[in-house]
């Protein structure tokens, strides 16, 4: 009660200022007026009565203040006051004001920028869905500690029953479909959903209606289908009499039932989803997978009102230990044994994890630049504030209180954070505007919206206030403590200025800062070279490729290896081609396919790959003993692998490993070849076990085309698409690039990183530089006098100059060794994310010091030459 | 300066100021004429504080204001007193009343 009168009030004084403050005045005034009157009642004359009432109650206009003091509104007026005080002197300095918010901007812009690609992929909800926050991420665990983000469909079912702490638990699967409506097929990404989907998400269809429950019941009993609302309106032309007709999917009828909110696409961050079907429906769309034990359904589920997310991470886990334990198989390594529940996000499980660190180790890269432009400030200001003496002297002689001079100091630093906040909220939606376009070695439909909400603004500002209210204090604390007589005095101030200590530490604070920052930069560079040269045991020049999913096509088997067959022998013939081959999954794109082999009564895990014959030529992989795989070794032929070196040691150190034999899903297998060891999913990873199968022995098909080319051959992709199209016009045009486009996915972090670095590095050193520079300029300007004398004293002008050199590198060698310090500490923090390349590496750190030091030579040296050459006797005179 | 005239005893001015409108309501200088009469000139209110305290007690809703003519024909800020300064008068006049007690028997006992 009393505190909304206080607010009310508060505010109808300061909306009313004028008003409420003539109230004042008027009962300071009749005050006045009745003491005066009582005097004159005593008989004193006019004036005496005046004087007297004066002496009695003060001055009226100091009683007045004191009165209009009290009140929040008027901590507001003040500071009101204080802002415009600051406005108009940062208006008098327009270039000092420009550059310092043009230096707060470029801090402020590169932290927004990362912040907005957190935003984006980590905290921001995913766009359509409600409730998120009692959302749950399933991630099932490994037998061998390997945790996947995918689950077999026994395992959801499993989950699904027994769960009591979920009122829904939903899977879904990526599925690429072939649309086809009136018009031509389109290829689409879309998702087999568990039936519940949409309702656990609490999403509602814009038209028509999502799964029921009887849809999640019996395999292929209900062809159903959800379109998104962008599918829609591209390719059903809005039509609401679509929904509830027939269109084609991967060539089968489908009955359209439901379309999808305009703003969901799936709850995979940075990837479009645009079609939804039954999970039931996916013996028919993808009919290799084993519904029930192959493991790529994603699971999240939304918690029962009131139960903590603690309660599903300590359920989920048991309930999946007592379904490996009831199910009994696999024994082997790749069975799961456990779950991990993560907080709901569009990066399932590990993954976040993953991004959330990498973005984490930029954020802290880019709050450095941040921290460099608020050391700079701080330094310019204080610079500032030495020539602003006399002014703040003058007002505190004129009566303004110490604490009061402070406020407004720090006042005006806060106003130029302010701006500069806004500033890089500006740069950070040109810098994320350019990102978004940048396109992505990956094939999928990219939805990228970085772009800079409310929250950024909001994470902009608060982060440069902060950093403004830190480095605004030093400038604040000068002027709290300035002595006002000796300012005032004439020309005291002068004559043997040199950087004070807070400037000089200052100063040293951002040039270590920066070189920790260029040391980083250099190791990010580093090791995406290192990534470049490491060798992956093939060779990818010469090589271009490109993917079919015949599935997707509505293709069976057979027609799909007539395909595969009419293609290779078709480019086979074309000139200059020298290896044709086919691969199920095209190596270094991140994924791999691990699988149980038994030999001699031992289980091993190794990773699989089916390639067609020709495969090791093609990539120019070494067959180190035994054969490669010949078109002999097809269905009616003894099942057969080749085994890489990594493989063949563990199998036999003393023996011969070829001619022995394996089970692989249950068939004998005979290892016919040793193969040399290469990289597969990844460049970082230590080499795995690896076994390669027969393509045409173990069916896959989803198939990646190599074609290796002698020569420069620019008119083989444009070959290879129009023999696709003229083997089937109906099939998606296919993308044919080459195997290191293809493969750049693969040192995507370490490009980024290398790149923000880089460009963190050069702007941190930049405005280090120019902060040694300015405070070496200004040493020198108010040291002119001192330089006047000694070059009359007849002090050579080198002699000048290495003073004033010595005194910026004296600085920037102690940068170098806190600097340098500070890199070691931090490139452990970095380390998981270099490749062959050591945090401490010296070449590195060597380098960047280097370059370091001459910078800071540079920004030292041309204020000293302006010294040397400056006119002593005008300098003497303009004193 | 007067050594009878002191300044109002700390924290008290708010109850004198409560105290003097509960008989009738007055505008500021009147208020200090009768702390200053009724206390045969011991307490001497300084301008500042008491229209500062003005302030404070409207803003806590013991006080109300208004602008009116004096009898002797200017317009003056006349203060009343509100039911709930009423009932502030009474329970800082009790606490007041149960101080004073004790710090008399403090005295006496001392003497």
């Amino acid at each position: 009660m009393s505190l909304w009168r206080q607010l009310v009030r508060g505010l109808a004084a300061l909306t009313n200022r004028t008003g409420s403050d003539q109230e004042i005045d008027d009962e300071v005034r009749h005050y006045y007026e009745e003491t005066v009157a009582a005097h004159l009642a005593r008989g004193l004359s006019q004036n005496e009565a005046k004087r007297a009432a004066r002496i009695e109650m003060g001055n009226p206009t100091v009683v007045a203040e004191q009165v209009r003091d009290y009140g929040w509104e008027s901590l507001v007026a003040t500071s009101l006051s204080d802002l415009r005080y600051s406005a108009r002197v940062l208006r008098r300095t327009p270039v000092f004001t420009m550059v310092v918010i043009l230096v707060v901007s470029l801090g402020s812009g590169a932290v927004a920028t990362v912040f907005s690609a957190l935003n984006a992929l980590v905290l921001r909800p995913i766009a359509g869905i409600r409730d998120a926050d009692r959302l749950i991420t399933l991630s099932p665990i490994r037998s061998d500690g390997l945790f996947l983000q995918q689950g077999s469909f026994a395992d959801y079912s499993f989950l699904r029953s027994r769960s009591q702490t979920l009122s829904d638990l939903a899977a879904w699967g990526k599925v690429s479909l072939t649309i086809a409506g009136a018009g031509e097929g389109t290829i689409v990404w879309g998702n087999m959903v568990s039936a519940n989907y949409f309702d656990a998400l609490h999403v509602r269809p814009q038209l028509g209606r999502f799964f029921s429950p009887d849809e999640d019941r019996t395999p292929l009993a209900q062809p159903v289908i959800v379109v998104s609302h962008a599918f829609w309106s591209t390719r059903l032309g809005r039509d609401p009499g679509v929904v509830g007709q027939a269109i084609l999917v991967n060539g089968h009828p489908f009955t359209l039932i439901g379309i999808a909110p305009r703003d969901f696409h799936g709850i995979y961050t940075g990837v479009r989803a645009d079609a939804w079907v039954p999970l039931m429906m996916q013996p028919l769309l993808r009919p290799r997978a084993d519904l029930a034990t192959s493991s790529w359904l994603w699971m999240f589920g939304r918690l029962k009102d009131q139960i903590p997310i603690e309660s599903a991470q300590a359920e989920l886990p048991a309930l999946m230990a007592t379904h490996a334990r009831e199910r009994g198989e696999p024994k082997g390594p790749v069975g799961f044994r456990s779950m991990r529940v993560f907080h709901f996000t569009g990066l399932p499980g590990g993954e976040g994890v993953v991004v959330v660190r990498f973005l984490g180790v930029l954020l802290a890269a880019a709050a450095l630049v941040l921290l460099i432009a608020g050391v700079n400030v701080a330094a310019m200001l204080t610079a500032r504030s030495i020539g602003r003496a006399r002014e703040l002297a003058m007002r505190a002689a004129l009566g303004a209180g110490r604490i009061r001079l402070a406020r407004q100091v720090l006042t005006e630093s806060l106003l130029l954070f302010l701006c500069g906040a806004v500033g890089g909220w500006i740069l950070s939606l040109l810098a994320t505007n350019a990102l978004e376009h940048v396109s992505l070695p990956a094939n999928l439909p990219i939805l990228l919206e970085l772009s800079p909400d409310v929250r950024v603004l909001i994470f902009a500002i608060c982060s440069a206030l902060a950093v403004g209210v830190v480095f605004g204090l030093v400038p604040a604390v000068r002027a709290a403590r300035l002595d006002i007589t000796a300012q005032l005095r004439d020309g005291a101030a002068d004559g043997r200025w040199r950087p004070s200590l807070v400037n000089r530490m200052l100063i040293v604070g951002q040039l270590s800062l920066s070189l920790l920052l260029l040391v980083s930069a250099g190791l990010f560079t580093r090791s995406l070279a290192r990534g470049q040269q490491i060798d992956p045991g093939f060779q990818m020049a010469g090589v271009v490729t490109t993917s079919f999913e015949t599935e997707s096509w509505g293709y069976n088997q057979t027609r799909a290896q007539a395909f595969y067959a009419a293609l290779r022998s078709r480019i086979q013939s074309m000139p200059s081609v020298v290896d044709v081959s086919y691969v199920s999954r095209l190596p270094l794109t991140g994924g791999s396919t691990t699988e149980e082999i038994q030999i001699d009564g031992a289980t091993i895990g190794v990773q699989i790959a089916a390639v067609d014959a020709g495969y090791f030529s093609t990539l120019r992989m070494p067959i180190v003993q035994g054969r490669a795989f010949l078109r002999l070794d097809d269905d009616r032929s003894e099942r057969v692998a080749i085994v890489n070196e990594s493989l063949a040691r563990r199998l036999a150190s003393d023996r011969n490993v070829i001619g022995r034999t394996f089970r692989f899903l249950g068939k004998p297998t005979t290892i016919v070849g040793i193969v040399g060891d290469a990289k597969y999913a990844t460049l970082g990873e230590t080499t795995p076990l690896f076994a390669y199968f027969p393509i045409a022995q173990k069916w896959q098909p989803t198939q990646s085309l190599l074609v290796r080319t002698n020569g420069d051959a620019e008119w083989i992709g444009p070959a290879i698409e129009h023999v696709v199209l003229s083997l089937d016009p109906a099939v998606p045009r296919p993308h044919v690039a080459s195997m290191k486009e293809a493969t750049a996915i693969v040192l995507l972090p370490q490009r980024v990183a290398a790149l923000v670095t880089g460009v963190l590095g050069v702007v941190g050193l930049t405005l280090a530089a120019v902060g040694l520079y300015g405070m070496m300029a200004y040493s020198v300007q108010r040291r002119s006098r001192e330089m006047g004398i000694r070059f009359a004293l007849g002090a050579q002008r080198s002699t000048v100059v290495g003073m004033v050199v010595r005194e910026g590198l004296t600085l920037a060698v102690l940068a170098i060794v806190i600097g340098v310090s500070l890199a070691a500490a931090a490139a452990q923090a970095i380390q998981g994310f270099l490749f062959n390349v050591s945090p401490l590496d010296s070449a590195t750190f060597a380098t960047m010091s280097l370059v370091f030091l001459s910078i800071a030579s540079v920004a030292s040296y041309l204020p000293a030459r302006r010294a040397a050459i400056a006119d002593p006797i005008a300098a003497l005179r303009a004193q | 300066m007067d050594p009878q005239n002191t300044d109002v005893i700390q924290g008290t001015l708010d109850m004198l100021i409560l105290k003097t409108l509960s008989l009738e309501p007055l505008h500021g200088f009147g208020i200090a004429r009768r702390i200053e009469q009724v206390s045969r000139g011991v307490f001497k209110v300084n301008p500042g504080s008491l229209l500062t305290a003005f302030q404070r007690l409207e803003r806590a809703g013991l006080l109300d204001s208004e602008w009116r003519q004096t009898e002797n024909a200017r317009r003056a800020k006349f203060y009343t007193l509100t039911r709930a300064g009423r009932k502030q008068l009474e329970l800082e006049t009790a606490d007041w009343a149960r101080r004073v007690s004790a710090v008399t028997r403090l005295l006496k006992a001392e003497g």
